[in-house]
């Protein structure tokens, strides 16, 4: 048996398993960042006047922001104006099948074992393809369609349903809301709308890959979900990205709404190209997440599963606005070699009797720097709120940081708050145990993880938990002795 | 220095550096220099700066005060007596504005333990190895301010294996005609394998005028040093405060600080540090906290481990009133060497009216694997259930939550262990309560 230094070697020096690019002709736009940029990434998506005016209403607040100075971690140099905001797959005609899609991309999803062919989708996954910013398939749709329940790109959405885009688009994350999040009202290229009408549970668990390709190109996804009365809907978002060894940032948005008595389970799956061992390349993503539980007795619940990215910096939030609402959120944050996680939640209780449960799971090995950070807010209307809070850490490795910022805002006397936060490394008795019965280090390892996330990995919609399962046991087997 | 320009604005620009004093301690004249420069730099904090986030200390500051404070006071008996623990049999040493008056203290005489004005001991080694160089004291500008102006102080030296009878009892006694921004600073080293006892307490005499206290006190251990620091915070309304506690341990030394901040000064802050330099050592913080009115209650903690096998053990505990306002920030950081660390932190707060609010950030920066580190945050009401419960015993209901009250702070007034403390906190307690229901 290996011992485990050999092992942590292993595991810090192994490289990304998904890092390839796919050869397609790109259409760029010009690089930096300018109004012009702005002007021309609207003409290209043929937007109307309003749309262009909140983009501009965005790009004048970002050129007013500063990068903010008070993550744990040194904030990479980013020159924005070196990037290239649009970049589209030039094929523009309308796709019916997915015959009709470059077979290149299909591969590419092939490799990653992105469910979007036919056996899948006939397994309930209606699939909204992001390929660099533009839908180019849409399954399902019709199937949706009947129950009155839209799911398109966020350009469709503009086209089709402009009042119900207008009546909700940041509303819940402003344009002014932080720098990451001005800069995407200004630029973003497309993403996903999802409206679910009164009293519909949406039959399936909907769900859209993200894929960064084109160098040189930050992705600035949008995706806005609006749950009406008494609706349900699970939405499912994974991603992976190839190898690249400049930078990337991805800076996206995402706006929740549920009205009364609705439900939204967002869940995510992040793997995106977390750069070699030495740090070089990797994604930045900043994402601006948020949902409003605006109706009483509303849920919104967001479950992560963090394992890539050069650095994740991201606080899901729930403003828990209308009475009885309910907020959750499940977090597994794993990093390794040198990658940072600076990530937690936000939750805001305003209305009455409102409750939030906040799980948190992170794993650092490596030289790594895993960040909990994360705010309960109850405002003075909060009667008899209720939050609980667990974060906990699990050091792999004598050279990696976990860390725990909690943030607790307590302004009405019968709230009850509780936070409590632990830190420990996998025990020597516990490996031994496994290690007694049989069972190899590294698959005692994956076991003992598997086991510590499981709180987390429980939440998560099925398809999406085997994969997760998959993806932990990967990123980490063998990593502690 | 009363201006029209608020104190604030003249404490950030126009106060004079420490050249201009022409006291006798030249020796630490340079250290005092220094750390003006570093309050020049550091600036004053202001809601932006991420340690002052929840008390806005230049609200407290826009009033005018004066540098210039009285040196001696006339402290009647009763007064003296007021501001002590009954039945408490200890050593007294009686400061006024930070300034020691041998005439009202019973200093312990002989022996290897000497208690003497700061100014007196300028030349002393232990003054010049240690004076200013706490790590954690660099960063904070009031601590700096400190350095750079302050008047006299404390200092307390107990020379190898060193032992004391009974407790040392310090009375702080503050006292101004007009507004003042006084600034006291003591020193306590405690040699190889010496003991010790220290109670703080404070009194204000004068309540037509701003008392307005910048204290630091930095604590040395030396190998198997123990001490029990005990500080009582219960003076009078008109008063705002910042204390700077900053204690470095050496290996198999013990630290046991209780931190009680009772109903009294509108601001209370206290900065509480802890580097753990040498292993084996013993680290445990109590704080208990009980605040009415619009009284601001700050408590930021930070131990440091540096080094493996330390023990550090945390506990918190705030009962808020009225519009009281409660700040906990702990930290514990674990750095990469310090293995098989055992930190733990606990803020447990009970809000006993609508207004009362609390915040609070329990912080773990750990970058050693083979640790254990836990934090725990809660804040609720009285479970109305064991009121209930008591009420139906036929217990009145301010005596049920008196017993409710000292259940809740019993994690902490039991680990005292001078039975006359523990009276005389019970007691206020008891009083706190009562006030509580009566209003």
């Amino acid at each position: 048996m290996r011992n485990s230094n050999e092992i942590i070697d292993d595991i810090a020096n192994r490289e990304y398993e998904f890092g390839f690019t796919t050869d397609i002709e790109m259409e760029m736009a010009p690089v930096g960042l300018n109004e012009d940029t702005i002007r021309f990434i609207s003409a290209k998506k043929e937007e109307p006047e309003w749309m262009l005016e909140w983009r501009l209403k965005g790009f004048q607040a970002f050129k007013k922001m500063q990068f903010p100075k008070w993550q744990h971690f040194e904030m990479p140099e980013l020159d924005l104006q070196k990037l290239s905001y649009y970049a589209a797959p030039k094929k523009k005609k309308q796709l019916g099948s997915l015959d009709e899609v470059d077979p290149e991309l299909l591969a590419t999803f092939e490799k990653l074992g992105i469910p979007i062919n036919e056996q899948k989708a006939l397994a309930g996954v209606a699939v909204d393809v992001v390929f660099d910013s533009v839908s180019v398939a849409t399954t399902f749709k019709a199937k949706l369609q009947e129950l009155g329940i839209i799911f398109c790109s966020f350009g469709e959405a503009v086209r089709n349903h402009p009042d119900l885009v207008k009546k909700y688009l940041g509303t819940v994350v402003p344009h002014s809301d932080n720098i990451f999040a001005a800069l995407n009202a200004a630029v973003f290229s497309d993403g996903s709308f999802v409206y679910i009408p009164k009293g519909v549970r949406c039959p399936m668990e909907l769900s859209t890959y993200f894929r960064i390709n084109a160098e040189n190109t930050g992705q600035f996804e949008r995706t806005l979900i609006i749950a009406d009365d008494n609706s349900y809907v699970s939405y499912l978002e994974g991603c992976t990205a190839p190898r690249r060894d400049e930078n990337q940032l991805h800076a996206a948005v995402v706006e929740l709404v549920a009205m009364d008595h609705a439900e939204i389970k967002y869940s995510t799956v992040q793997n995106w190209y977390p750069g070699d061992k030495d740090g070089n390349g990797g994604i930045y993503n900043f994402v601006t997440k948020r949902g409003i539980c605006k109706g009483k007795s509303s849920k919104i619940s967001w479950t992560q599963v963090e394992t890539g990215s050069a650095i994740t910096w991201k606080y899901p939030s729930v403003i828990l606005q209308g009475d009885d609402a309910e907020g959750e959120f499940y977090s597994v944050a794993v990093t390794r070699n040198k990658q940072i996680a600076d990530t937690g939640t936000k939750i805001y209780h305003l209305g009455r009797n409102t409750r939030s449960r906040i799980i948190s799971k992170g794993i650092s090995a490596g030289l790594s720097d895993n960040t909990y950070r994360g705010l309960v807010q109850v405002g003075p209307r909060a009667a008899n709120a209720r939050n609980f809070t667990q974060c906990d850490s699990l050091l792999i490795g004598d050279r990696c940081g976990a860390h725990t910022f909690p943030y607790i805002e307590s302004r009405n006397s019968t709230a009850t708050v509780e936070h409590e936060a632990t830190t420990s490394k996998i025990g020597e008795d516990q490996i031994f145990y496994l290690n007694q019965r049989g069972i190899e280090t590294e698959k005692a390892v994956a076991l003992i993880v598997n086991g510590y996330a499981q709180e987390v990995l429980n939440q998560l919609p099925m398809e999406f938990a085997v994969e997760a399962r998959k993806l932990l046991s990967i990123t980490l087997e063998g990593s502690v002795g | 220095m009363t201006s029209d320009k608020s104190f604030y604005e003249f404490i950030s620009n126009g106060v004079p550096g420490p050249e201009q004093k022409v006291d006798a301690d030249n020796a630490i004249m340079p250290a005092r220099k220094l750390a003006f420069s570093r309050f020049k730099e550091l600036g004053l904090p202001t809601i932006k700066t991420e340690e002052w986030r929840y008390t806005n200390v230049q609200r407290f500051l826009k009033d005018a005060f004066t540098l210039a404070q009285e040196e001696q006071a006339t402290v009647t008996p009763e007064q003296l007596k007021a501001a002590s623990i009954p039945q408490l049999d200890s050593y007294r040493v009686v400061l006024v504005n930070g300034r020691l008056q041998t005439d009202l203290s019973e200093l312990p005489a002989g022996g290897k333990i000497t208690v003497s004005k700061l100014s007196d001991a300028a030349g002393n080694a232990q003054l010049q190895a240690w004076f200013d160089k706490h790590p954690h004291l660099q960063s904070q500008p009031f601590a700096a301010l400190n350095a750079a102006l302050f008047a006299d102080g404390l200092f307390i030296e107990a020379g190898v294996n060193a032992t004391l009878d009974k407790p040392i009892q310090i009375i702080h006694v503050y006292t101004a005609s007009a507004n003042a921004f006084i600034q006291p600073r003591h020193l306590v080293v405690l040699h190889k394998s010496a003991t010790l006892e220290i109670i703080e307490s404070a009194v204000g005499l004068n309540d037509s005028a701003i008392a307005f206290v910048n204290a630091v006190t930095e604590v040395v251990l030396e190998e198997n040093a123990e001490l029990w620091h005990y500080n009582i915070q219960s003076t009078i309304k008109n008063s705002r405060h910042i204390y700077h506690t900053s204690a470095t341990q050496k290996a198999d030394s013990r630290y046991h600080h209780f931190n009680f901040t009772l109903p009294s000064a509108e601001l209370t802050r206290n900065n509480l540090s802890v580097a753990l330099t040498g292993s084996n050592t013993e680290t445990n913080l109590h704080g208990l906290y009980l605040a009415t009115g619009t009284q601001h209650v700050d408590n930021h903690t930070f131990v440091d481990h540096l080094v493996p096998n330390c023990n550090s053990n945390e506990l918190y505990k705030g009962v808020l009133l009225d519009d009281a306002n409660g700040v906990f920030t702990g930290k514990i950081h674990v750095h990469q060497d310090a293995q098989k660390t055992n930190a733990f932190q606990q803020n447990n707060n009970l809000l006993m009216s609508e207004k009362a609010n609390i915040n609070s950030q329990p912080q773990l920066e750990i970058y050693a694997d083979d640790v254990k580190c836990s934090h725990g945050f809660t804040v609720g009401r009285f479970s109305e259930e064991s009121l209930f419960y008591l009420r139906s015993r036929g217990i009145g209901e301010e005596a049920a939550k008196s017993l409710l009250v000292n259940a809740f702070a019993f994690d902490i007034t039991d680990q005292v262990h001078i039975p006359a403390l523990q009276d005389f906190l019970a007691e206020k307690i008891r009083q706190y309560v009562a006030g509580a229901i009566n209003n």
